[in-house]
């Protein structure tokens, strides 16, 4: 029984050793990112920000994935990079500054979101879904648990019970919109064809500049199927990234 | 009618006229410095105003019967000039063999004078003696009568000096196709020990491609039919350009001591003095076996180039570049193979790069990365063909780590109007100092499994509590379920103190345990608290045959041990340690009736 204990202990302690190896090599990563961005290095910043983000996406290494790239001249990655902060963090300062002067310098518009979109970007999303299940589950205790704990029935528990019921349904709402918006994305390589059909001898529709929003529909091989404010076609996969990565 | 004629024609011709004024002048040849001084200085003219002679003989003139011989007729004409007749009317005993024929050209001080030579080998199988007669030949024009030759071929064996041949050596005889190799022509020393030099030296014989460029001459003393014999060596390099067996001989004139370009001499050798004496010599026939490149096997980017070679690390002028900015790859090979005929790599494509291969015999590359995508400069495919093992080596040039920075996008913006110009212009923001907000991953909880597993544990916790309650009714409805329950689980509690009172030997703790646990047994079955009960009631629980045996009697004697304890002189108690085995047969029955 003891040596079982003994190994259940040394397995913790790997797995927390396992994490907080894996933390510190992410913070390296950050590091460097950091000190190639303040020597010009931008290829090399964006490669150590590109790891580091791939290990433990933050808000923060997305902005300085976005700066590098930008300053690469790569602006469909820039501004993939900062919506992805944006998604991380909705209320970060940085990403939604740098985003905005990205979309006046390469003329593109917002991405056209639903109400119920819009309403998910309040929040960061799994802010959403925890407070949708916290809400049920609050609901179904004050309905339930007075009668199993035998609680004398009270005004107070009814109300608690229709507040977190009306904030489930704002929740569920707000959850769709997040779902929903897992379609969105950007354009990332400049003049990206738009083709008639997923084929590469297709013919050109149009041509999107870098960091063109636009809502994915549907999947064919290597082209995804791209409604962008203007129009609507196939582009290659490699010319669009989705800002909850595929 | 005129008139109309007149203006025609000079709408027609007029422009005509004025076209050479307008053409460009035509650049002037580039001409090498040598080949300039050659323009300018007067050439001898070639002499074609001499009359055109004629020589034949036999070489030697006296043989044996099967001995070699040489019919060579030399003619004061060009090649071209001469209409040389398909058959000569020889005696029936004279067969002509192989021939060989070539043009020399004799400076004289004040003009050239061409020479043409016809051989012809033969072997006369009977003695006699045997003249080929005159004849005459076209030579564009004069006919040129070419003088009667005679043979005397001789039954004995008297020891005549053999004609005069050149040696053909090959450094190998079986070969890859497109393998170079070796080629010695060799002219030993003539009757009077004296070195002569060869010219226009060439091979006669199909599928065989000679490289003029890489020629050596020297003199060295060679063995020749096992015997040491000053010679002179004319090295060349073949390449054979047909599979199969290929059978070659070697012609070249004999020169005097007109050495072209430079020559070794090892050893003491006569170099003859006067004029040169242009004789046509051929070598024996030399064969050699061309095997095709195996068709399995061959890898990208094989140029041709046979041998064994390797190359440095491949050097690149930087690794860090713009877009569009050339770069240099610098190669370097070695091998053992002839580098004179290495055919460096082509330029392969590539959508990132523009690859330009450095003209030949360089054998770097200039790099123009075409996009910032690039992280490698492209893999360049090459190889070899070794002939030693018959295999391909791979030579392909790796891949070098670079990197490649692309144009900059703006990071500030100017104020357009005045209204912004108030407010600072939008510009990009500063470095993040930290990584912030941290996730596992982009992709929402939403759409996770894991997440959906965790939703069913409140699910869990609730119909676990459903199930709890339910009990719980149930137990409300029937409690003497929980009475059992409770009087099951108090007996195994006081059947291990009993245990304990035993192995103590403590007997009186064990009679007031064992009075407990019997009347812990039968409360349920009076909804009693078990305090309340006594011997009876215990002894009422049991079927009457049981009150009356062993069992009843050993409850008795139980409950009469507790009872004693309240005396004012207790007896002593050890006997009921002796009970221990029938205590536990009457809890076993006990407590099969909870």
């Amino acid at each position: 029984m003891k040596l079982r204990l003994f190994h259940f202990f040394i397995f913790l302690a790997a797995l927390f050793f396992t994490a907080e190896i894996s933390r510190a090599a992410t913070n390296d990563y950050f590091t460097q990112g950091v000190k190639f961005s303040h020597a010009g290095q931008f290829p090399e910043a964006a490669t150590a920000f590109a790891k580091s983000a791939r290990g433990s996406p933050a808000a923060g290494t997305l902005v300085n994935l976005g700066l590098a790239e930008w300053q690469r001249g790569h602006a469909g990655a820039a501004m993939l990079a900062w919506e992805q902060a944006r998604w991380i963090d909705p209320f970060d300062p940085r990403a939604g500054a740098n985003l905005k002067f990205a979309r006046s310098v390469v003329q593109v518009d917002v991405a056209q979101l639903k109400w119920f979109e819009a309403v998910s970007t309040w929040l960061p999303p799994d802010a959403w879904v925890w407070l949708a299940g916290a809400s049920l589950w609050l609901t179904v205790g004050a309905l339930v648990l007075p009668g199993f704990f035998r609680w004398r029935k009270a005004g107070w528990q009814q109300a608690v019970g229709a507040l977190a019921f009306g904030l489930f349904l704002a929740a569920l709402t707000a959850n769709v919109g997040v779902v929903s918006r897992t379609n969105l994305g950007v354009v990332l390589k400049k003049d990206a064809p738009l083709l008639l059909t997923p084929t590469s001898t297709s013919e050109t529709i149009s041509t999107l500049p870098a960091g063109e929003p636009a809502r994915l529909l549907r999947t064919r091989g290597n082209y995804f199927f791209i409604r962008t404010p203007v129009a609507a076609g196939w582009i290659d996969r490699q010319q669009f990234g989705l800002v909850v990565g595929e | 009618m005129i008139f109309k004629m007149r203006r025609s024609f000079h709408k027609l011709f007029f422009p005509l006229l004025l076209a050479p004024f307008l053409l460009r002048a035509q650049a002037p040849p580039q001409l090498p410095p040598g080949g300039l001084m050659q323009l300018q200085v007067a050439q001898p003219p070639v002499d074609v105003s001499s009359p055109v002679t004629a020589t034949a003989g036999f070489d030697p003139a006296t043989v044996h019967v099967g001995e070699k011989t040489f019919y060579r007729v030399t003619v004061s004409a060009t090649e071209s000039a001469i209409q040389w007749p398909e058959e000569i009317s020889a005696p029936a005993e004279l067969k002509f063999n192989a021939t060989a024929r070539g043009q020399i050209t004799q400076f004289l001080g004040s003009n050239f004078r061409v020479f043409t030579s016809f051989v012809y080998e033969m072997r006369p199988p009977a003695a006699g003696h045997f003249t080929i007669t005159n004849f005459t030949v076209d030579a564009s024009g004069p006919q040129v009568e070419i003088p009667a030759a005679s043979l005397d071929v001789v039954a004995d064996h008297a020891t005549n000096p053999p004609a005069r041949q050149l040696v053909l050596e090959t450094s190998a005889t079986n070969l890859f196709l497109g393998q170079p190799f070796r080629v010695r022509v060799l002219l030993p020393v003539g009757p009077d020990h004296a070195i002569e030099a060869l010219r226009e030296i060439q091979l006669n014989g199909d599928g065989l491609m000679t490289d003029k460029t890489a020629t050596h001459q020297a003199i060295e003393v060679v063995n020749v039919n096992g015997q040491l014999t000053p010679a002179f060596i004319c090295e060349l390099t073949v390449t054979p350009i047909a599979p199969g067996p290929l059978k070659f001989s070697a012609q070249g004139f004999t020169a005097g001591r007109e050495f072209s370009g430079p020559i070794i001499i090892r050893g003491q050798v006569t170099i003859p003095g006067g004029p040169a004496k242009y004789v046509l010599l051929v070598s024996e026939p030399v064969a050699v076996n061309v095997r095709p490149l195996p068709a399995r096997g061959e890898l990208p980017g094989f140029t041709g180039t046979m041998g064994k070679f390797f190359f440095d690390p491949p050097h690149l002028s930087t690794n860090r570049m713009r877009v569009g900015e050339p770069v240099s790859l610098k190669l370097v090979f070695h091998g053992e193979g002839d580098l004179a005929r290495f055919v460096p790599p082509a330029a392969p494509r590539s959508r990132d790069w523009q690859i330009i291969a450095d003209p030949p015999p360089a054998t770097s590359f200039t790099l123009i990365p075409q996009s910032d995508a690039a992280t490698n400069t492209p893999a360049i495919p090459f190889s070899c063909f070794d002939p030693v093992t018959g295999k391909f080596a791979n030579l392909t040039i790796p891949p070098l780590p670079v990197t490649v920075v692309g144009e900059g996008l703006p990071v500030q913006l100017a104020a357009l109007d005045d209204e912004t110009k108030s407010e600072a212009p939008p510009k990009l923001s500063g470095l993040a100092p930290a990584p912030g907000k941290t996730v596992s991953s982009l992709k929402p909880l939403q759409l996770r499994g894991w997440f959906v597993c965790v939703q069913l544990l409140p699910v869990f916790g609730l119909v676990v509590l459903w199930q709890w309650d339910r009990r719980r009714r149930f137990l409300e409805v029937h409690p003497e379920i929980v009475r059992r329950l409770q009087a099951r689980r108090a007996l195994r509690r006081v059947k291990r103190q009993l245990q304990k009172a035993f192995a103590a030997g403590d007997a009186t703790a064990f009679g007031q345990l064992a009075v407990d646990a019997l009347c812990i047994a039968v409360a349920p079955h009076y909804s009693a608290n078990p305090l309340a009960l006594v011997c009876g009631d215990v002894l009422a629980q049991l079927a009457s045959a049981d009150q009356n045996s062993q069992t009843g009697e050993t409850i008795r004697k139980i409950f009469a041990a507790a009872d004693a304890r309240f005396a004012l002189a207790p007896p002593a108690q050890a006997d009921l340690l002796a009970l221990k085995s029938d205590v536990e047969a009457v809890l076993l029955k006990l407590e099969e009736k909870l």
